[in-house]
């Protein structure tokens, strides 16, 4: 990359950190992302549910994987994200990265539910029961109750400012609990299986099952990019609600106009 | 398909999460909007009514 284009690149960047520009470019992509991530996890879905062969030990049950899986790496990927914009709004007092920080939360929240849920659903037929204190399952559902807990906080406080800083500090200490669920099955005697799937070396399932679940795995980052987007837009009007700018976007006359 | 109900479960909460996280920020995107929307209304009556009061 050449230094002009590094500098357009920085440039770039920084103006995105200004709430107007960072509202238009939500606006902009925001829908492109809900879009495309709803057709990735449509092809993912129909090859989850209608090509893939059932499993001979677990049967049809085993499709809930194509949800479960996805769902289950996006709930810990979210939280480190949510982390990394948190350590960012900290050190160096980025107001764009508070709110991206925050907006992260209710999307983890709801994969880490579908997790739970569907893993669940999955138990019942396979383990004979919905739930076992697990350490896989148990750290899942602490994970959950972080997620509420930075979501909590943030709405608890009424300075915005403040509130993101006291969630995304409960956000990067939360982050220490990642490592625990990632390796749950190997520390613990675990009810839980192992792990089946790696991105690097070979997955112990069936290469004819797999690849719905890497539509899914992209469908899912591309559809939590648009929630993510949409979350943070929301989120970056309402603190800058007495702006002109946003009551020009609201399509109202302005303070001056009616003057 | 064997254990369809758990698979069909599972698919509908998979399905009704989603749902939610699409709805939910377009929900607060319209209330953020609405809300400036009032307050530019109620700062627009204010100016008015003081211009009124300097007419008299």
């Amino acid at each position: 990359m050449n230094s002009s284009a590094k500098n357009r690149l920085v440039r770039w960047f920084h103006q995105l950190g200004s709430p107007p520009t960072f509202d238009r470019f939500a606006a902009r992509w925001t829908p492109w992302a809900y879009l495309l991530g709803l057709l990735t996890m449509g092809i993912g879905l129909y090859g989850a549910l209608f090509q893939v062969p059932a499993d001979y030990q677990q049967g049809d049950s085993f499709r809930i994987l194509y949800i479960h899986v996805p769902s289950a790496w996006m709930s810990m990927a979210v939280f480190a994200l949510m982390a990394f914009y948190a350590a960012i709004a900290l050190i160096w007092r980025i107001k764009l990265c508070e709110i991206l920080a925050m907006a992260c939360a209710p999307s983890g929240a709801a994969f880490t539910l579908i997790t739970l849920a569907t893993g669940s659903i999955w138990g019942k037929p396979m383990w004979g029961t919905w739930w076992d204190w697990d350490p896989r399952l148990t750290t899942e559902l602490i994970l959950l109750f972080l997620y509420l807990g930075v979501m909590g906080l943030y709405a608890a406080i009424d300075d915005r400012r403040n509130a993101a800083r006291a969630a995304g500090l409960l956000a990067i200490v939360g982050v220490a609990l990642l490592p625990v669920i990632r390796w749950s099955v190997v520390w613990w005697n675990s009810l839980h299986q192992g792990q089946t799937i790696r991105l690097l070396g070979e997955s112990s399932m069936d290469a004819s099952m797999i690849a719905p679940l890497w539509w899914m795995v992209v469908g899912t980052h591309l559809w939590f990019v648009g929630s993510l987007l949409a979350r943070a837009r929301a989120d970056n009007l309402r603190r800058e609600a007495g702006k002109d700018w946003v009551g020009k976007l609201a399509g109202h006359e302005s303070l001056e106009q009616a003057r | 398909m064997s254990y369809r109900d758990y698979v069909i479960a599972a698919y509908a909460v998979f399905a009704a999460i989603m749902l939610w996280d699409y709805l939910a920020p377009k929900l607060q995107l319209r209330a953020a909007l609405h809300a400036v929307r009032q307050r530019a209304a109620r700062s627009a009556n204010r100016v008015r009514a003081t211009n009124t009061e300097l007419e008299r």
